[in-house]
């Protein structure tokens, strides 16, 4: 299957703006550049790095290395050295939220489908899937991989943050011209704007598709965001939020509508943000202990 | 909303710690696989994904034309190549080569200021070497009577060389088919284990080839050692059968009619991706062959001691044992929009043969989709210790003498280019082309009589154009 680069390239303002859509969100690159060729060079690169990603880490794709694991059945499949180490991530970041981020827990999206309905399952459906959850339950050893049968795994929560990381320092190699990456709100900068000027990234409003909830302005490093924007189920005035609990199998109560994180790397800002999502009513509170620089909606 | 900053905690503080580890990891291992994109020509974009861990098919289908200046030889030679990659990094390849080689050769004797004469077998008509006098310049004889020789052969094939002429064989037609499979895949702690068979036929030879190989990568794939096991099984059952070393050139059909060559080898390799830019492999390779070499209708001319005119001609005779050793060093330099390879080949053998090749070839991305690779090769090799360009009559006979140019010292130089057009971002269409040259020493201080006044070195001058379509498919 042939993935053709789409990017379109615009002036705006100062920039060149390449715009496209990958891993199902809407991703753009700044170049703060009057060089339309090192703008259209620099899109190319962040375009072919994002659809790189999103074709080795799909879980939809037998060819991808998430499909072939998902596929083994129970036997051991070798992995090359970069979804080693995004799996050695996922484990640490596994362990350290005591099993509240666990990249198993994917297969009870079976039972939740987040769709703004009311069609809440009900145990029975959940019970069985629940018992597919479970880093602790894969040998995960020298870059080999093993999950019991039934189990599957995915990098989804992860590997959108870590493409936009990827894109800015593939982005920053061609060229030392002030760069932004955002791939659907998750976003790095190169460094400040020429004349050390900030970058200004507006919030989305949780509410209206066009809002904008609030305005940043960032020198350097990433943000991310977690949240249930238009993800989420409503049944009898109970709001169930998209973040999944995977030691109960069910949603995160009273978890914020959204937590938007800025750290020095899209992939930490990503954890953190999650991480608080995780922690249903007491995000603030985690948010505040870990000192993170942070944005949640309710 | 509230915007906060403060001390990290300790999960703050942890998860800042494996991201940067992340990301400076899998940097690494990102800049590498960019190196080989850049080294091996795949899609720098990457916008397909046909890199490990992914099952994917390559063919390689290409039709080389080669043509030898003087209207000496010219081969036709399609070929195609299918490599199956697992997603496990298994490798299963199959490859056919066809060939069909017509034209002169020369024959190995000296020229003359007279016209000289020379025999061979006649081959039966239905052959496709079968030669007539119109096509090949030669005439079918009566021979005399002989004692002992097969008794159907009472005819002749007789060719003449103009005086001062390299003498030519014209009747030269041979085709070739060849098959080759191999299988690799990683097995445990090695990266890479393998092995292959081959089979090539030709009217007059026949080749079965095997090797094993196993590769094992260090230091995050940046180092690889690799070891390959090599044996080949060669039948030469040349038309007319197999001459005897250093006997008289005739037109009788020879008693034994194959002769065997076995080879046993080996190659040591060490791959090293030396820096983001620099990729560099050092190959040591050994083989022993032992049987028959000679090349069964290859003559050498005897003279005349003062005069230097031929009086007769002798089937030449090469050892039956060679060891060879080569050294190999490549570079590959990828820097900006162009990738430079950059080798040199040191050979040497027990019959006295050195050779040294330097080459160099330079990727040059023109558009988008186009790109020229110019390159350039020099190569030197000294005589072995069995080369003559003529024997002298009043010499005794050495055990072992050749007058092949190949054996002989000489320079040779090719120049050429490929431009590659890439279709899209799985197939590419190529075009190579090569002139290839060789000089020796055409008048040697030994030159006696009318030698002097000849040309005594026969080397080539070839151009050889490839085109060829390469398919990258799931």
């Amino acid at each position: 299957m042939e993935i053709p680069l789409t990017a379109t390239l615009a002036r705006a303002g100062r920039d060149y703006l390449g715009a496209f859509k990958a891993m199902a969100t809407p991703c753009e690159v700044r170049v703060e550049t009057d060089d339309a060729e090192l703008g259209r060079r620099v899109t190319d690169a962040v375009e072919a790095e994002a659809r790189r990603i999103e074709a080795k880490f799909s879980r939809y794709r037998d060819d991808s290395i998430i499909g072939r694991i998902n596929a083994a059945g129970g036997r051991k499949t070798a992995v090359d050295a970069e979804t080693a180490h995004l799996l050695d991530f996922a484990s640490q970041c596994f362990d350290l939220s005591g099993g509240m981020f666990d990249i198993t827990s994917g297969v009870l999206r079976r039972a939740w489908r987040f769709d703004g309905s009311d069609r809440v399952p009900g145990a029975s459906d959940i019970k069985p899937l629940h018992k597919l959850v479970g880093w602790n339950m894969v040998s995960w050893r020298n870059s080999c991989l093993t999950l019991p049968a039934g189990m599957e795994i995915d990098l989804g929560g992860l590997a959108k943050e870590y493409a936009v990381d990827r894109a800015l320092a593939v982005a920053r190699a061609i060229t030392a011209a002030p760069v932004l990456v955002n791939f659907g709100g998750d976003l790095a900068v190169s460094g400040p704007r020429t004349g050390e000027t900030r970058w200004h990234v507006a919030i989305a409003s949780v509410e209206k598709d066009d809002a904008m909830a609030g305005m940043l302005e960032l020198v350097s490093g990433a943000l991310a965001t977690s949240g249930d924007a238009r993800r989420f189920l409503l049944k009898d005035g109970v709001r169930y939020s998209h973040i999944l609990n995977p030691r109960t199998g069910w949603p995160v109560k009273d978890a914020p509508r959204s937590v938007t994180v800025a750290a020095p790397s899209c992939v930490e800002a990503g954890m953190v943000a999650t991480l608080a999502m995780l922690q249903g009513k007491r995000a603030e509170q985690f948010l505040k202990r870990e000192g993170a620089r942070a944005w949640c909606i309710r | 909303m509230q915007l906060k900053r403060r001390k990290a905690g300790r999960v703050g503080r942890a998860i800042s710690a494996i991201s940067a580890t992340l990301l400076i990891a899998t940097a690494a291992s990102c800049e590498n696989s960019a190196v080989a994109q850049d080294f091996y020509g795949l899609d720098k974009a990457g916008r397909d994904n046909f890199g490990p861990g992914i099952a994917y098919t390559e063919f390689d289908g290409a039709l080389l034309i080669y043509q030898e200046a003087g209207g000496r030889v010219q081969a036709i030679e399609p070929t195609a190549n299918l490599a199956i990659h697992g997603a496990r990094g298994q490798q299963l390849t199959l490859g056919a080569v066809a060939d069909a080689v017509s034209g002169a050769t020369p024959n190995g004797a000296v020229p003359s200021d007279r016209t000289q004469t020379f025999v061979t077998p006649l081959k039966p008509q239905g052959s496709s070497t079968t030669v007539t006098s119109a096509s090949g310049g030669s005439t079918v004889i009566q021979l005399p009577p002989t004692p002992g020789q097969v008794a159907s052969a009472s005819l002749g094939r007789q060719y003449t060389t103009a005086p001062n002429t390299l003498p030519m064989d014209k009747g030269f037609r041979d085709h070739r088919a060849a098959l080759t499979a191999g299988w690799s895949q990683p097995l445990g702690w090695i990266s890479e284990i393998g092995g292959g068979a081959g089979f090539s036929r030709e009217e007059d030879y026949q080749s079965i080839t095997a090797n094993v190989r196993a590769a094992k990568n260090f230091n995050s794939d940046n180092t690889t050692i690799s070891l390959d096991l090599n044996g080949e099984f060669d039948s030469s059952f040349p038309f007319g059968g197999v001459p005897t070393g250093l006997s008289a050139m005739n037109a009788q059909f020879k008693p034994i009619t194959t002769r065997h060559k076995t080879q046993l080898g080996f190659v040591l390799g060490l791959t090293e991706v030396m820096t983001r830019n620099w990729l560099m492999a050092l190959n040591y390779s050994y083989d022993s062959q032992k049987g028959y070499q000679t090349d069964p209708y290859r003559v050498i001319s005897v003279v005349d001691p003062t005069s230097g005119e031929p009086t007769s001609t002798l089937y030449e005779n090469r050892p039956e044992q060679r060891k060879t050793q080569s050294l190999f060093w490549d570079n590959k330099l990828a820097f900006g929009p162009t990738v430079t390879e950059l080798s040199y080949r040191y050979f040497t053998d027990n019959w006295g043969i050195s050779s040294h090749t330097v080459e160099a070839s330079e990727r040059i991305n023109l558009a988008k989709s186009w790109y020229i690779e110019p390159n350039v090769r020099f190569y030197h090799q000294n005589a072995a210790n069995f080369y003559r360009a003529f024997l002298v009559s009043n010499a005794a006979l050495p055990a072992y003498a050749s007058s092949d140019t190949r054996l002989s010292r000489f320079d040779a130089i090719t120049y050429g280019a490929k431009i590659g057009f890439r279709v899209s971002g799985r197939s590419e269409l190529y075009v190579r082309a090569d002139y290839y040259t060789q000089s020796g020493d055409g008048h040697p201080a030994n030159a006696i009589g009318q030698l002097r006044g000849q040309d005594l070195f026969a080397g080539t001058k070839a151009a050889i154009v490839q085109v060829g379509y390469q398919w990258k498919f799931h």
